[in-house]
């Protein structure tokens, strides 16, 4: 029923969704939540990228 | 504090909302916006999860854990804090305890059957982990929002520039110190 051709879309919502709630607790102005929570987001996206293209790396070179 | 500028009203109720619904503790408060983020967040990773996982992994069972781990059930302690969606799961679970041929509610989030899960894990594979690692997370992403509707936000614009101006303050005094000094 939910067969997704890429799991890994998934991941999306759940990142923007953890940056979000984390920074709407931190902060009270709006502006101040969606930009930080957006520099979150970017964050742990680069974050998940630079580690999977690593473990894929080493994946392909043993 | 930071956090009496912003009118908390009974943080005790307030953090119990925020656990019972998310977003429902900062409606209580005020903070339409806010709430109206958490619950859409919240709510929404928590309803994905739970489709993806054809409603059957919340469930809660009393063992344990310690002899009997294989049959402990530890993603429900962290959808436990999405409150009131999670809850019949929790009420399911400790009917089961001590009548386990009860079929209340007709078995909505009860524990399923070993066999159920096993089919589940073949058929939906890495959807079936993302489910609960969906739900798992809404309930623990509720715990920031509990504790915002408690305790206030960590950070407040006012204060933050408060504080520059305060040590763009005490810069300039030190600064005039030393050239006084100097002369």
């Amino acid at each position: 029923m939910w067969a997704f051709s890429n799991v890994y879309w998934l991941v999306l919502p759940l990142v923007v969704a953890i940056s979000l709630v984390y920074s709407a607790s931190r902060h009270e102005s709006w502006p101040r939540i969606w930009s930080r929570s957006f520099r979150l987001c970017l964050w742990i996206l680069a974050i998940l990228i630079g580690t999977r293209a690593i473990l894929l790396l080493i994946n392909t070179q043993v | 504090m930071s956090q009496q500028r912003i009118s908390l009203r009974d943080p005790v109720k307030a953090a119990f909302l925020a656990w019972l619904v998310p977003g429902l503790g900062h409606y209580y408060q005020g903070r339409r916006g806010k709430a109206l983020l958490y619950a859409i967040c919240i709510l929404g990773i928590y309803l994905v999860g739970f489709i993806l996982g054809e409603g059957k992994i919340v469930y809660w069972r009393w063992v344990n854990p310690l002899s009997n781990p294989e049959k402990f059930a530890p993603h429900y302690i962290g959808q436990f804090f999405v409150g009131l969606p999670a809850l019949p799961a929790l009420i399911q679970g400790t009917i089961r305890h001590f009548a386990p041929d009860s079929n209340f509610l007709w078995g909505f989030m009860a524990e399923p059957s070993q066999i159920v899960l096993n089919g589940m894990i073949l058929r939906l594979n890495k959807t079936l982990e993302i489910g609960i690692i969906y739900t798992t997370v809404a309930g623990l992403l509720n715990i920031l929002a509990i504790y915002d509707a408690y305790e206030g936000p960590a950070y407040i614009d006012l204060d933050e520039a408060e504080a520059e101006a305060e040590a763009a303050r005490t810069q300039a005094s030190a600064s005039g110190a030393k050239a006084e000094g100097a002369v």
